[in-house]
């Protein structure tokens, strides 16, 4: 080895070292914050653009109620969120605290990623969330017995329509139907098509068979005993229904239809606004929505009728909520954060910020806020989604550990039959076949014992 | 000694990242392919189950594979028939040649997930430009990518979007064929067709071979584009292998089951790759 190697040694080991100082240096600088004295409290959540705002505010608020601990907001986007919060977990670095809304909970809680939160409740705050919490808020957070996600925003859907497109057909808007029978006839009525039979206006075009297998009195799990109820009377005239009105549109002329329009838009270009439909269902969040992009725009909002005796403000839910990860190092301090923003405890100081995202209340409580009862006053249509909330037919996703598996198997299930290359009772026996097939196969690799 | 450990750190991030990311992981799925394992708890063995579970239990398994075999036989062999005719087409001598390589090239450098979403938007039934094309021609375009009948051929069309990679392989492939060849048939009276048939595609059978190689190798992981595009559907018409392998990895938490999915991937691509080698020997000319 010469001496000019050994010095070209030395240059490099020592750029290496200032490149680590420098990066650590700077990691430190980053994690720095402003109440150096107070517990850090990390909390990630999903939220981007305008909604972060409303996050950030909330998380202010709640550092400038209190002087103990400091939560540290941050957005994760949505498609990596649930591997880095795993791999958080899992090495030991996790987040004290999350908002999630995708179904995570019984997978993640059967792998003790979770921490349960009855166990940061005191007995009052178990008491009142027992007596309080509206009956969807317990199916959405519950597991085995055990709550593991708080609510802090439920979603509901109900009917949108506009009341002149209505009006127009000769359909007084003011009497919607009382059955979804009689809402698929006044959607015929309401239909467009062109010579050539292209759809160019859609009255009524109802999908999504969990939204309306609860309508017809089914749905795909029974609460009572924990089992899955697939091939159902009620499931079968649900989907029954949905590929009737499909079929009398025409799978490909729908399809057409809805290409050229943005569905998801959650601006402007929501096709509602520029009537594209007459009548379509969606969630809550839409009422923000139309404030914002279509302040004058004449529409209303109702529950969505039931079937032929089928059981009134029926139907399915989602929503956002909060959990505590395993290895939390401050689960006390993600647990007051929770409480705070939640309304558990302080109903009316958590009652602005539901108002602030269009957000549905966790209890009653919060729903009679004085500022809750504002906001309701000034955006009437939204408490069309409030009185939904008592409801015991509301349905969420089935709590078990294959969640994303039979989500999929669902939405395949749904598609074949509106499509028609399979009869509804073919792709409900179907869907059936694939849980089946599912619950074997992880019994025989010996998950789930 | 101290200078080979210069070396060794100039090249010590590759090697970290080699033996970290891709050897580790390499090897230690054989081991995981032989447990149940959901990331989290810690691995447990369960034997061939996984393996009995995926040939006798699971239907979109089969069904997947099927998908991908069919998306090689076609995609593979369309490619390079298309890339050789341009590439052949781009060895003329004519005035800007250079700007036409570099229009037909450029496609094959956007990244994946960009032209997905391009096309997307270009494939869509009712303000998509083939559609809109087509109708100016009184012709209804169908529902390309929502259509079970044409989900996948729209994929397989989508394939030839980068084409442009390989082509200007074959191009210097031609570009190495020596013109003394073409100069002995020409004296000897052979026309273009002959020439083509006798000297420039039994010359260019060396690089048409490795593109054969990696298109084949390249369309068992196919994978981005229908993650993008279809997501599997409709009704499970695009499923890739490497999609389905992908969900139950990492939406279903399954990733002793997707280990096993990825080793028999693993078999498939080496017996495939094996049998084209066998082949070569019948089909390619090297030399000149």
């Amino acid at each position: 080895m010469d001496e000019r190697a050994s010095i070209n040694f030395g240059r490099i080991l020592t750029g290496v070292i200032v490149l680590f100082v420098v990066a650590f240096w700077g990691a430190q600088i980053q994690e720095q914050h402003r109440h150096v004295a107070r517990k850090k409290v990390r909390f990630w959540h999903m939220w981007t653009a305008e909604w972060k705002d409303v996050v950030d505010k909330i998380v202010d608020r709640f550092n400038k109620s209190q002087d103990e601990y400091e939560v540290e907001a941050l957005s994760v986007p949505g498609s990596g969120s649930d591997s880095k919060f795993i791999l958080g977990v899992m090495g030991g670095d996790p987040p004290d605290v999350m908002a999630q809304w995708n179904p995570i909970i019984p997978p993640w809680a059967d792998d003790h990623l979770l921490t349960p939160l009855d166990d940061l409740m005191t007995p009052a705050e178990k008491k009142a969330f027992d007596d309080q919490a509206y009956p969807v808020v317990k199916k959405i957070g519950m597991y085995r017995g055990h709550l593991y996600g708080m609510s802090i925003g439920i979603n509901m859907s109900a009917l949108y329509y506009l009341p002149k497109q209505l009006r127009d057909a000769g359909i007084d808007p003011d009497h919607l139907p009382a059955t979804l029978e009689g809402l698929a006839k006044i959607g015929e009525r309401l239909d467009r098509f062109d010579s050539q039979r292209n759809l160019t206006h859609l009255g009524w075009g109802p999908a999504t068979f969990s939204e309306f297998a609860p309508l017809f009195g089914g749905g795909l799990y029974e609460w009572q005993n924990g089992k899955m109820t697939i091939v159902t009377p009620q499931n079968l005239a649900a989907l029954q229904y949905l590929a009737g009105i499909r079929k009398k549109l025409g799978y490909d002329n729908v399809v057409r239809y809805n290409a050229g329009l943005d569905m998801n838009s959650a601006s402007g270009g929501w096709p509602f606004i520029d009537g594209a439909m007459s009548i379509t269902i969606d969630g809550q969040w839409r009422v923000e929505q139309l404030r914002k992009y279509a302040p004058t725009l004449e529409y209303r909002t109702a529950p969505v009728p039931p079937a032929a005796g089928g059981p009134t403000l029926a139907g399915v839910s989602n929503g956002n909520f909060m959990i505590v990860p395993s290895g939390a190092k401050d689960p006390i301090g993600a647990w007051a954060f929770i409480k705070f923003w939640s309304g558990l405890t302080d109903p009316d100081t958590a009652a602005e910020f539901y108002t602030w995202g269009g957000w549905l209340p966790l209890t009653p409580a919060i729903a009679q806020a004085p500022i809750y009862k504002a906001y309701l006053k000034k955006y009437p249509q939204f408490q069309t989604f409030v009185d939904l909330m008592p409801s015991k037919t509301i349905s969420v996703l089935p709590p078990v550990p294959y969640q994303e598996f039979l989500s999929d198997q669902i939405g395949k299930m749904e598609d074949s039959a509106l499509r028609g290359t399979k009869t509804p009772e073919q792709a409900l026996n179907g869907l059936l076949f694939a849980v089946d097939h599912e619950i074997s196969r992880r019994k025989e690799l010996g998950y789930d014992r | 000694m101290r200078k080979n450990l210069t070396g060794y750190l100039f090249i010590s991030p590759w090697l970290i990242g080699f033996f970290v990311f891709t050897l580790g992981p390499f090897i230690s799925s054989i081991w995981l392919s032989f447990t149940r394992w959901d990331i989290v708890s810690s691995p447990m063995w369960v034997g061939a189950a996984n393996y009995r579970a995926l040939l006798t239990n699971d239907d979109l398994f089969w069904k997947s594979l099927g998908i991908t075999l069919k998306y090689a036989v076609l995609a593979v062999p369309l490619a390079v028939v298309i890339g050789v005719l341009l590439a052949l087409l781009l060895n003329s001598k004519i005035r800007g040649i250079a700007v036409y390589r570099t229009i037909l090239f450029l496609p094959s450098i956007v990244p994946a997930v960009a032209s997905s979403v391009v096309f997307v938007w270009i494939l869509n039934p009712q303000i998509g430009l083939i559609n809109g094309l087509l109708k100016r021609l009184g012709v209804i375009g169908p529902a390309w990518l929502s259509d079970t009948k044409w989900a996948f051929s729209s994929l397989v069309f989508m394939s030839l979007w980068g084409v442009g990679g390989s082509m200007v392989i074959y191009l210097a492939g031609l570009k190495d064929i020596p013109v003394y060849l073409y100069e002995a048939a020409l004296v000897d009276g052979a026309g273009p067709l002959l020439r083509m048939r006798k000297i420039t595609l039994p010359m260019l059978t060396p690089v048409i071979f490795f593109n054969l190689v990696m298109g084949v190798i390249g369309a068992f992981q196919y994978f981005t584009q229908a993650f993008i595009m279809t997501n599997g559907g409709p009704e499970e018409s695009t499923t890739f292998y490497a999609l389905y392998l992908f969900n139950r990895a990492w939406r279903y938490m399954d990733m002793g089951y997707a280990s096993a999915m990825a080793w028999i991937l693993f078999l498939i691509v080496v017996v495939i790759t094996a049998l084209l080698f066998r082949t070569q020997r019948k089909w390619v000319h090297y030399g000149g």
